[in-house]
């Protein structure tokens, strides 16, 4: 055993220690959680991967930064919630080695709390002072005709609105790595920006329905009775509804906006939750510890949601993350068939609608393309989903 | 029977099950009290209604289906059946503890004994967290673990039966209860450890003058530890008494018949006398007296088969509930 393994058994091996250990295991898990981290990396810094504007040009001998000053204030927010997530796993990472257990929870919680108010604080101030700026000046017409010098620009020099008709479905060349759509917009730009809108739909919309699910399966779970029975008739009568056609219907009616398809999602797809929390808590409320925890005069909230939730939560956790891949399917879908966001806002689904043109051509790279990235990436969510169900498994939950 | 002796006392408690194949009557009509920093022994066979009898002290019957129907549990002075959810819980873990029978299952496996102890002192007393971490490594160490501050941060799972038993016991005693409830704390340990957790009681009843309600189906454990007894069957209490009368001179025909069936030093000759038929369903109850079908004095008794007798107080100190006990008549 190495030193630090020894270390850390001192400590105490926490459940979560022992399913990430198993987690590990597999090669296949590690690749695809490293694709689902460099999926987040290239959302988050998809203004620097893609972006008509050069980082650095030098005009009429003075310098300027226009990708800086061209960055909207949803761009900072993306930077900052990035910026505090990671630096709050770090200080997680340090926890687990430097703090002594017994304050781990209480300084946990703080760095939490002051996390989130950073953010909170941090959303407001640059709603407020970054100023909405439109940069239309054509930075490479500049440089062509001589009027600029020593432009650096980012791999992708386009940008996503980026209307071009006379390069308008040209397969992938050169300049255009995977293409060009039917208004000359670059196909790999258009993509780098969509996981945007995928990966916030997939968390948004199950960030949604795990909080409905959990509260109402707990309350039926810990009540059962009559409360249980009415619950359950009324979840039943959710799932009897077909998800889709519901959301097809919904959106119609509804302005299409982002937020909004998010919110569709969330509230629709609870059901499952809901369902294997019940369950859970039903088991759990007869266990000794959850009566241990009565007896001791835990207030109720503490009992559902300190004690017996984490117990349970395995279940939601795994379905969470096929949450995650459904939510991107359903919300490529409805792009396809033309209810997602509207453009220029690019999105995966939409994309793929456009492969077969106006003209009746069939665009074999915007077919291709998107097509790949929604299979990777709902593929990515599902191994992972079942390399967590696998790790979960109550085997290990000790005895 | 409220002087200043008595920390508990339980009048005519009734708790019933409104189940979807009947009402299970599990604790009827039950009476007993307890006094300061004595041990009360409950005894009886499996299902006669003792852990009901505790859980109905705690207030802690699921409801539905169990319901509380009628008596009294004066504690402190006060009726716990009349306070309101927010007044038990103040008196839940803070002046009455209780421990459960199966170690393994209650500690919550995702926190660490530390963490869980400091919940419980922090519920109750005003402590920072650092006080009542040093408080969970004192009481861990007053339960006889070895090496506190090391196995404050230990989970649930790195721990052995009996280990576990002494955290509940660490837990249950963090606010110095008046009352602890002990049901059944050593039945799912060995005998060795069985024996140490009892010792580990005694010796924390000695220090801080509790009380302990011992429910236990284990007579010899009666014998040797408890002040006062009362024997059940039947979702009733059959007989209360000192525990050293008792064992000297059984009243009730059920105590007679499960005195006779401990085993004892000397007498291993002879064959281990049980008690014949079974313990009666609480849906099914017989007529009469519950234990008459059972019973060798009076199952052919008119009186027997069909009035249910109460308990009474036949001679100072010696409550019985029998036809048959001498003095016994009903007033
Ligand atoms: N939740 C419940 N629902 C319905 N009936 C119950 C419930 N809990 C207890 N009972 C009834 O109460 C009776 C007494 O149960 P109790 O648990 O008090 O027995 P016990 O004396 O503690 O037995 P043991 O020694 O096995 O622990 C049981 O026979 C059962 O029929
Ligand atoms: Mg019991």
């Amino acid at each position: 055993m190495s030193k630090q393994a020894k270390k850390k058994a001192n400590w105490g091996v926490s459940y979560g220690e022992m399913v990430s250990h198993e987690f590990v295991k597999s090669k296949l898990n590690v690749v695809c959680l490293v694709f689902i981290v460099f999926l987040f990396a290239v959302a988050v810094l998809a203004p620097f991967l893609a972006n008509d504007k050069p980082f650095v040009i030098r005009i009429d001998g003075q310098l300027h930064f226009p990708v800086f000053k061209s960055l909207r204030a949803s761009d900072y927010c993306i930077f900052l919630a990035a910026i505090v997530g990671i630096v709050q796993l770090l200080l997680i990472r340090r926890n687990r080695r430097r703090v002594d257990p017994s304050i781990r929870g209480a300084v946990l919680w703080r760095q939490i709390c002051i996390s989130s108010s950073i953010i909170f604080v941090g959303v407001i101030l640059i709603f407020v002072f970054v100023p909405r700026r439109l940069d239309a000046t054509d930075y490479k017409a500049m440089v062509a005709s001589g009027r600029a010098s020593g432009a650096v620009f980012a791999p992708i020099p386009y940008g996503y609105a980026r209307t071009d008709l006379k390069s308008r479905e040209q397969p992938p060349s050169r300049e255009h790595w995977l293409g060009t759509d039917d208004v000359g917009s670059d196909v790999l730009c258009r993509l780098i920006y969509g996981s945007r809108i995928s990966l916030s739909v997939g968390f948004v919309a199950v960030g949604i329905s795990s909080v409905i699910g959990i509260a109402v399966g707990a309350i039926l779970g810990y009540f059962g009775g009559k409360v249980d029975f009415i619950g359950m008739r009324i979840v039943e009568m959710m799932m009897a509804i077909p998800v889709f056609f519901l959301i097809i219907t919904i959106v119609a009616f509804f302005p299409r906006s982002l937020l909004n398809i998010m919110i569709i999602i969330g509230i629709t797809s609870w059901t499952g939750d809901a369902r294997f929390i019940r369950a859970e808590f039903f088991k759990l409320r007869k266990q000794d510890f959850v009566q241990a925890a009565v007896s001791l005069g835990l207030p109720l909230r503490s009992i559902l949601f300190r004690h017996m939730l984490p117990n349970g939560i395995a279940p939601v956790l795994v379905n969470a993350t096929f949450g995650i891949a459904g939510a991107i399917f359903i919300e490529a879908a409805l792009s396809f068939l033309g209810f997602g966001v509207a453009p220029p806002t690019p999105s995966w689904g939409q994309m793929l609608s456009l492969g077969v043109s106006t003209t009746g051509r069939f665009l074999w790279w915007l077919t291709l393309f998107p097509g790949l990235a929604i299979f990777f990436t709902v593929m990515a969510y599902n191994l992972v989903g079942e390399a967590l169900r696998d790790a979960l498994d109550p085997k290990l939950r000790i005895q | 029977m409220n002087d200043n002796q008595t920390l508990l006392s339980v009048e005519n408690v009734s708790t019933h099950f409104f189940t979807e194949d009947g009402v299970a009557r599990a604790v009827q009509d039950v009476s007993f009290s307890i006094k300061k920093a004595k041990t009360f022994a409950l005894v009886g066979e499996s299902g006669c209604g003792k852990s009901v009898t505790a859980l109905s002290i705690m207030r802690l019957i699921p409801t539905p289906p169990g319901q509380i129907v009628g008596g009294n549990i004066v504690f402190e002075g006060r009726n716990l059946l009349t306070l309101s959810e927010k007044q038990i819980r103040q008196v839940r873990g803070n002046r009455i503890a209780m421990i459960f029978q199966e170690p393994m299952t209650s500690l919550n496996p995702v926190y660490t004994v530390g963490n869980q102890i400091v919940e419980a002192i922090r519920l109750h007393q005003k402590k920072s967290i650092r006080d009542a971490w040093k408080d969970a490594a004192e009481t861990l160490r007053k339960v006889g673990i070895a090496d506190p501050e090391q196995r404050v941060s230990e989970y649930p799972h790195q721990m052995s039966g009996g280990m576990r038993q002494r955290v509940m016991i660490a837990m249950a005693v963090s606010c110095e209860p008046r009352l602890l409830i002990a049901d059944e704390p050593t039945t799912a340990l060995d005998v060795t450890i069985q024996a140490q957790i009892l010792d580990l009681l005694d010796e924390l009843q000695k220090q801080n003058g509790m009380s302990i309600l011992l429910i236990t189906h284990d007579l010899g454990v009666v014998a040797e530890r408890a002040d006062d007894v009362a024997v059940m069957y039947a979702s009733r209490i059959v007989e209360v008494a000192d525990s050293q009368k008792l064992f000297a001179e059984p009243l009730h025909p059920y105590t007679q018949g499960l005195l006779k069936s401990l085993p004892r030093l000397g007498l291993s000759a002879k064959r281990l006398q049980t008690i014949s038929g079974t313990v009666p369903d609480p849906l099914h109850f017989p007529g009469g007296c519950k234990f008459h079908p059972r019973c060798c004095v009076g199952c052919s008794d008119k009186r027997c088969q069909t009035v249910e007798p109460r308990l009474m107080e036949v001679r100072s100190g010696r409550h019985v509930a029998c036809w048959y006990a001498k003095g016994y008549e009903e007033k």
